[in-house]
Order: structure tokens, then C-alpha cells, then sequence
């Protein structure tokens, strides 16, 4: 049997930094992974990555912005924890090779980003993930883990109410696979791709998440899901937030700069959520292009500030909207981007599963609340995953030898066995495509009860298609049609939860935006959700939010 | 917004090496909107007509360098690729796995050689244990130093330009473009103290065979210009570690000979590049070349314009100082 001190599953900014923590903990380490660790969705993170190490600004202004930010559903000690952390945090990364952006006089260059009182935002170009993505990578590739590539986790064990393990599918050599671990970290990243329109990955399907889920672990605050404001129109590529960092505006079809009325402070670079309702409802109003976009203009930048600072957005904009911001406006639009829920943890990354820990997009700790900053992401998943690294490495020393049993790895053999074995049944990529469809339609920037109402019931529907599915595809090698009908049922299981959870919080707050109850209800409502499976779908709890300094007020911006 | 489509033939690579004796080629012909990407038209196959289609694909905006395949014969990304263009100039649209790694599957190659190159470069910065990292502090990098990585930081490992490359297919002892500019990358970080030992050893260790052909850089989806940073290494390499190999012997040589008389002298060349007992062994095969072509093996009189010649070095000496 394969047995390691610590398993960590996925291998980008929050997977890396886990293991690399518990391989200095002396542990034994592996990384269980569906991409190579450079292919990580964590690389196509453009913006940034925040940190109060300016002189004018202070770590308590940027505990507050993100309190603030997450409209207080934001645990504040985990808060406080993560913005000490930051600068540190960054300092590291630099020391690790990351290849910065860098001001004149050679220090570590900044950006303002939404929501945030300073320039706050550290940046690689509009290229951050990945500079921190291959800086990561490098340091990891001296410390030398084991590397399970191209491995979908299919379940994790629980056995004796504690962790034991995971079951993988090798996608190669076609087998399912044991690994005992005494600890298992969970980072495998969001499930935007519930949704179809998402500035996510294809590879984005929840599958930890998921399988968290499935053995027993609490999903928390599934129903907070991020739309960011610019995607492109079409193909929904992200347009970072650092395109209005650098002074890009929006502009409605009437040539109006629309958020100067719903944020006359800081106009077009509030909140994430702020400005993503703006846009839907502008569009709403008839002040959209024919065709539902609104545009963000760069033009006035000028053409070599455009091509050094954001010279991907450039590419991304010339290749895939066949528009050139440096002499046009770009068409754009909000789509889903970020998952402020996640497997719920503490602020060490530990799970209400002993022996199973979570970090980054997959976990919520949480720091994000109702609505995460810009720049607040890719620090999370540096500062958690190695705090989930720690905990994980900590664990395994004290734990007593897990097991994976062969019943394990039967119980998913003959689930998958199944699929392939139907002669008619459900091709997984098209109830894929109808779950994204009811999701885009119903469960948006804007919430109606009768829609979510009408998801939950679309969303039942396509699990009890899903139970008749059909792996049509005969190979064992790379048999992508296999994996294809593992993430639509983890993806199915997961945005059950996220309207489930939107239909029972009758509050608007952060992301979170209700037309029938358009305030935010803190006496009721100031407490995460907690989702855990049932027989018959997800069952709600509620837990308290941590406070410490900062009451509630109204937000604006 | 809706483009008008148009019907684009595909001819897709499909081979399962344990079941097919032979590879095929799958023929469809989908209706696409012109600017619609070569990734997207593989996966409305799959959904559409054949899920067992299998292929490397996440990002779909060119960052994560899953989809490198052959399009057309160029290695590429496939989300990069618009299918509108490549039926205007081919009539309709090959798509192939990437070349220099064994194929698996349909479009997945094993990528094992071009990981194993990108590890042999040791691709993390080394430190001077004397000279820890500031403690609690960035090390200060000037824009101008972080200039110097020119776009080697842009590299999403693809494997494009490995595919491309014509002295991997020769000589499997060629790291390849991505492990040349990567290594690079590390040359020119101010942070990095084994400059020095990363040139001397990476003569011996491929540098040099290098054709410089420039399908990498053409093949590059993030403009890298792998080529381009080969050159630079080959210069570094001989002011660090001096004319060590035949390959760095051989560019000072030629860049001698053309300064002295605009012209190659053939039999210098070959003098200065391996040696007078190399030279000698080489004889039997001068010989061969004299009967055919005497005038290869005669010293050359300088060409006419020999001092336009001298004046370009001249002011290439003066600006590569400004550099």
C-alpha cells in the first residue's frame, strides 16, 4: 500500500506551499494532482497580491478593508492572523525567485486595487500567479516531494472518525489507486465551473471539495460566490482588477462613467460585488450595448503604460476579443470568478474530520466573508497553505498508521464500473452544460426567490439524470469521458449546495444579493451557513462569526 | 454579437497505442464563427459527436500551457488558435500531438524529456552561503535589472517550442529552447550567485547545439523568443567561461575570419574550432572537398568592401559595451 505522513491534493499556490511546510516538518510528503503543478489554475491570477508594507498604509487598515470587504461575515481573528501575516508572506516569495514588479528606487512596486484605502497590490506585470506559481514551484522542486501527476481524487477515507487516506484515479495507466496518509490536505481549488460563465479553468470542478463533502466535512458559506465585474465578453477571460488599478474606467453605451453614481468615493475601483451589480444593472436599464456588455476603456492610458503593465491583458484582448485596448473599448461583462465558500476551517486549515485539513479556493477559513478583495487571494493561499502545512505536518506525528482498505478502492471501481458498463445513459458533458445554463440564468449577481426556487428543483433534476450517467469512451488511458463524469457529480453535489444555502439566507450581503430582501440582516443573519450532506441533499447549520475589533456598519464606498 | 459561422473541416490525430495498430485520422466539419479558438471546436467534439477525443486542455487563455499541440504543422496552443485563419490559408484545420514526445493518446504526449531538461538546468535560484537573503526585506532589484529578464518570465512551459525544435529531434543531449531561456532567466537574476558555474557548464551540456533556426521562437505563444536568449547565452557563456568547446571555438572563429577579409577562410575555421591534430584527421575529407570545390580550401583574398566590413564590427564592438 502507498503510505505517506502527509497528502496533500492539488498542486497549486496553496497545495505547494502545504507541502513545502510539511516537508520542513520533516514529514513525508506527497502531492496528489490533476495538472502539473505549472499547469495550476493559481498561474492565471493576474492582478496581485496584498500586503500593507507602504509606508502611508498600516496592517490594521488592511484588516479593516477586508472586514469591510467581506460586508462582516469575515472572521476577524482569522482576519487580523492573515494581514500580520502578509508582508512576511511576500518577502518570502520574493526570496523564493519570484520575479516582481519593482519601483524605481528597486523595492517592491504596488498598485491600488478595489476596495483597499492604499496601494496595497504587489504585482508581477498582470502576471502575478504565475510569477508566484513558478517561484513556488522552484523551491519545491529542491525539497523533492512525490508527485502522484495527472490523479483525480476521487474519495477521501474516513474511517474510525478520523482521516486515513484517499482514493485516486490514475488517469495513465487507467486504475484506481489507494493512498493511506495520517493527514490529508485538501487545495484543489474552487468549482467555478458550476457556472458557465466563469473566468475559471475547465479544470475548476470542486473535486475536493466535493469529496470533503462526501466523507463528512462541512461546506461553509457555499451561497457566496464572486462575479468579477470585467470578463470578457464572449469567452468570459478575466480583465483583471489591476486594468482600473492602473486608471482604466467604465463606460456605458450613453458614454456615461456609471459608478460615479453608485460609488462617488472611489467610483470604479469599489468592491468587487459593487461594481458587478452596477454593470448587471445598468444593462438591466437599457444603458448597455445591444448585446448586454458595457465597456471598460483603457485608451487614455496610453499605449506604452497599456503594453508594459498589462501586456497579457493586451494578448488576452487582441487574441480572444479581437479588440486592441490600446485605441478601443473593451466589451465586457461580469462573470462568476471566485468561491468565498469552501470546505469550512479554522485558521490552522483544520476541518471538523480530524486528519483532514483544507487550504486556499477550496477552503473557507474564513477571510473573504460575504465578498473577497482583489489581492486578497493569492495571499490566502500562501499564508493558509502553509498554516494548513504546519497543522497537517503536526498531526502526522502524533496520528497511529492510517489504512486504506481494498473495499475502498472497490467501492469506486464498481461506482465508476457502472457508468462504463451502461449501454444508454446520460453523457456527462451534457448535464454538465444544463447545470452551467441553470446556474448563469438563476443563481447570478442578482437572486430572485421564484428563480432559486426553480434551480433547486433543475438542479435535482440533472442528479437523478446523473445517476443513469454513461462513460461511453473504452480506453484506459487518459479516458477524459471518466473524468468528465467524476467532476460533473462532484460539480452537481456542490451546486446543490450553493442554492440550498442562497434559498435560506434571506439577507443581501456581499455577493450574496437578494431582490426580495435587499438589506443586510445582521441580527438574524450576521453567521456562516454550514452545509453538510444528507440523505436527500445538503443539511443547513449555522455557525457564529468571530469578531474582535471591528462592529458592523453600512458599507460604502 | 453573433458571427456568422462558416464549415471548417478538421482532421483530428487518433491513436490509442494499446488497442490501434496504426494511427487514423478523425474527419468532421463543424460550423464555427471564424474567431472561435481550435480548443473550443476539439471540445464541441467531444460533447458533440465524440467524447472519447482525449487531450491536455484547463485554462483556455493561454496561461496554463496545457494545450500545445501541432495545428496546421505548427506547434501551438490550441487555445490561441483561431480557426477562421487557418481555413483561410490551408482549406482546413490538422490538429496533431506535439512532436519530440511519444504520443500516449489522441493528443497527450509524454512530457517526461522536456520536464527532465527543464530539471537538468537546476531551475531554482542558489544562494553564496555567505550572503544570506535581508532578513525581513525584499532584495532591492532595479526596474533595469528586472529588464534584463527581457519576457523569459512569460513562459507557461508549454512544450511549443520543444516540439518545434528540430535540434531536440537530433540529439537528445539538446536541453531544448524552454530549458535554455529558463536557464537564462536564472543567469541574468541579480539574486542568483552560480552565474559563473551555470555557463561553464551548460557549454558541454548542449548550449552549443543549438542550430539557431528560430522555429522556438516563432512557435513561442508568449513571445519569449527562446532564440533570442540562446544567443545571449552563447555570448555570456564565452565572456564567463571562454572558447571551452568546439561550438564557442567555432562562433569566434567565424566571427574572426569574416572580421579579418569578409569572407570565410574554411581551413582556418576548421583549424580554430577543433584544433591542428583534429584539423589533421580531417585531412582525407579536405582532400574530397579540394578535388570538387579547390576554391573552399584556398586562403580567400579579402573582399572588396573589407574595411565597411571592419567599420560594422567596429561600431557592434562600441555598442555591445553600451549594453
Amino acid at each position: 500500500m502507498r503510505r505517506h505522513d502527509v497528502v496533500v491534493v492539488g498542486a497549486g499556490l496553496a497545495g505547494q506551499r502545504a507541502a513545502l511546510a510539511a516537508l520542513e516538518a520533516k514529514q513525508d510528503v506527497a502531492i496528489v494532482t490533476k495538472l502539473h503543478p505549472l499547469r495550476s489554475h493559481s498561474g492565471a491570477a493576474q492582478g496581485g497580491i496584498n500586503a500593507a508594507i507602504g509606508k502611508e498604509d498600516s496592517v490594521d487598515t488592511h484588516i479593516y478593508d477586508t472586514v469591510k470587504g467581506s460586508d462582516y461575515l469575515g472572521d476577524q481573528d482569522a482576519i487580523e492572523f492573515f494581514c500580520t501575516e502578509a508582508g512576511a508572506t511576500v518577502i518570502e516569495a520574493e526570496h523564493f525567485g519570484t520575479i516582481f514588479s519593482r519601483a524605481p528606487d528597486g523595492t517592491l512596486a504596488r498598485r491600488p486595487f478595489g476596495g483597499a484605502a492604499f496601494p496595497r497590490t504587489i504585482y508581477a506585470a498582470d502576471r502575478t500567479g504565475l510569477a508566484l506559481l513558478q517561484g513556488l514551484y522552484e523551491q519545491l522542486g529542491t525539497a523533492s516531494p512525490t508527485i502522484y501527476e495527472e490523479w483525480d481524487l476521487t474519495s477521501v477515507v474516513v474511517r474510525d472518525g478520523r482521516c486515513q487516506g484517499i482514493v485516486a484515479f490514475d488517469r495513465r495507466r487507467g486504475t484506481f489507486e489507494e493512498i493511506a496518509a495520517k493527514s490529508v490536505v485538501l487545495a484543489t481549488g474552487p468549482a467555478g465551473r458550476v457556472y458557465g460563465r466563469t473566468t475559471n479553468a475547465h479544470t475548476c470542478t470542486g473535486d475536493g471539495i466535493a469529496a470533503a463533502y462526501r466523507a463528512g466535512a462541512a461546506l461553509k458559506d457555499m451561497e457566496f460566490v464572486q462575479f468579477h465585474p470585467t470578463a470578457l465578453l464572449e469567452s468570459s477571460i478575466l480583465i483583471t482588477e489591476g486594468a482600473r488599478g492602473e486608471g482604466g474606467i467604465l463606460k456605458n453605451a450613453n458614454g456615461e462613467r456609471f459608478m460615479v453614481r453608485y460609488a462617488p468615493h472611489v467610483q470604479d475601483l469599489a468592491s468587487r460585488d459593487v461594481v458587478s451589480r452596477a454593470i448587471v444593472t445598468e444593462v438591466r436599464e437599457g444603458r448597455g450595448f445591444p448585446g448586454s456588455y458595457v465597456h471598460l476603456e483603457l485608451m487614455h492610458l496610453g499605449k506604452e503604460r497599456i503594453e508594459s503593465r498589462l501586456q497579457e491583458i493586451c494578448d488576452f484582448c487582441r487574441t480572444f476579443a479581437g479588440v486592441d485596448p490600446v485605441v478601443e473599448p473593451i466589451p465586457i461583462m461580469p462573470a462568476q470568478h471566485y468561491m468565498m465558500g469552501g470546505i469550512g476551517t479554522n485558521l490552522r486549515g483544520e476541518t471538523n474530520v480530524p486528519g483532514l485539513f483544507a487550504a486556499g479556493e477550496a477552503a473557507c477559513v474564513s477571510i473573504h466573508g460575504a465578498n473577497r478583495l482583489g489581492g486578497n487571494s493569492l495571499l490566502e493561499t500562501l499564508v493558509f497553505g502553509k498554516q494548513a502545512g504546519i497543522a497537517a505536518a503536526k498531526h502526522a506525528g502524533t496520528a497511529p498508521a492510517p489504512e486504506v482498505q481494498q473495499s475502498d478502492v472497490d467501492a469506486e471501481e464498481t461506482r465508476v464500473g457502472v457508468m462504463a458498463s451502461r449501454t444508454v445513459g446520460e453523457e456527462p458533458q451534457h448535464l454538465r452544460m444544463a447545470m452551467q445554463a441553470t446556474m448563469d440564468l438563476k443563481v447570478g449577481v442578482f437572486r430572485r426567490p421564484e428563480e432559486l426556487g426553480e434551480a433547486l428543483t433543475e438542479i435535482r433534476a440533472l442528479k437523478a439524470r446523473y445517476d443513469h450517467v454513461r462513460i461511453v469512451d473504452t480506453s484506459k488511458s487518459y479516458n477524459l469521458n471518466l473524468t468528465d463524469a467524476l467532476e460533473t457529480g462532484n460539480m452537481l453535489d456542490l451546486a446543490e449546495t450553493i442554492v440550498a444555502g442562497a434559498i435560506a439566507r434571506t439577507e443581501s450581503r456581499g455577493a450574496h444579493s437578494r431582490l426580495d430582501f435587499p438589506k443586510r440582516d445582521d441580527a438574524t443573519w450576521m453567521r456562516h451557513t454550514l452545509a453538510s450532506k444528507g440523505r436527500d441533499g445538503p443539511v443547513l447549520s449555522y455557525a457564529p462569526v468571530a469578531y474582535t475589533r471591528w462592529e458592523p456598519k453600512e458599507r460604502v464606498y | 454579437m453573433a458571427a456568422t459561422t462558416v464549415p471548417i473541416p478538421f482532421e483530428v490525430y487518433r491513436f490509442d497505442p494499446a488497442k490501434d495498430k496504426a494511427p487514423r485520422y478523425d474527419r468532421v466539419t463543424l460550423d464555427l464563427a471564424p474567431h472561435t479558438p481550435v480548443l473550443t471546436a476539439l471540445l464541441k467534439i467531444r460533447t458533440n459527436t465524440d467524447p472519447s477525443l482525449t487531450l491536455r486542455y484547463s485554462c483556455r487563455s493561454a496561461i496554463c500551457g496545457s494545450c500545445a499541440m501541432v495545428i496546421n504543422s505548427k506547434s501551438r496552443l490550441a487555445c490561441q488558435t483561431q480557426v477562421g485563419a487557418e481555413f483561410a490559408k490551408h482549406g482546413k484545420i490538422v490538429v496533431e500531438p506535439m512532436r519530440n514526445q511519444p504520443v500516449v493518446r489522441d493528443l497527450v504526449v509524454d512530457q517526461q524529456p522536456f520536464w527532465n531538461n527543464y530539471r537538468k538546468i537546476e531551475p531554482h535560484l542558489k544562494l553564496d552561503p555567505t550572503q544570506p537573503m535581508p532578513v525581513g526585506k525584499e532584495n532591492p532589484m532595479t526596474p533595469a535589472e528586472v529588464e534584463r529578464f527581457k519576457e523569459t518570465p512569460r513562459c507557461i512551459a508549454c512544450a511549443a517550442c520543444y516540439s518545434a525544435c528540430p535540434a531536440v529531434e537530433a540529439d537528445p543531449a539538446f536541453p531544448g529552447p524552454m530549458a535554455l531561456a529558463k536557464l537564462y532567466r536564472f543567469v541574468v537574476d541579480p539574486r542568483d550567485k552560480d552565474t559563473k558555474n551555470r555557463l561553464v557548464r551548460i557549454q558541454p551540456d548542449g548550449l552549443w547545439l543549438c542550430l539557431r533556426c528560430h522555429l522556438c521562437t516563432e512557435a513561442c505563444p508568449k513571445d519569449v523568443q527562446p532564440s533570442e536568449r540562446i544567443r545571449d547565452l552563447k555570448e555570456l557563456a564565452i565572456a564567463a567561461a571562454g572558447t571551452s568547446e568546439a561550438g564557442s571555438r567555432h562562433a569566434v572563429a567565424f566571427k574572426e575570419n569574416i572580421g579579418e577579409a569578409g569572407v570565410l577562410n574554411e581551413f582556418k575555421l576548421v583549424r580554430q574550432t577543433y584544433g591542428t591534430m583534429e584539423m589533421l584527421k580531417q585531412v582525407p575529407q579536405g582532400m574530397k572537398i579540394a578535388r570538387k570545390k579547390p576554391e573552399l580550401i584556398k586562403k580567400p583574398h579579402p573582399i572588396e568592401g573589407v574595411e565597411e566590413v571592419k567599420a560594422i564590427y567596429r561600431a557592434l564592438d562600441t555598442e555591445s559595451e553600451d549594453r
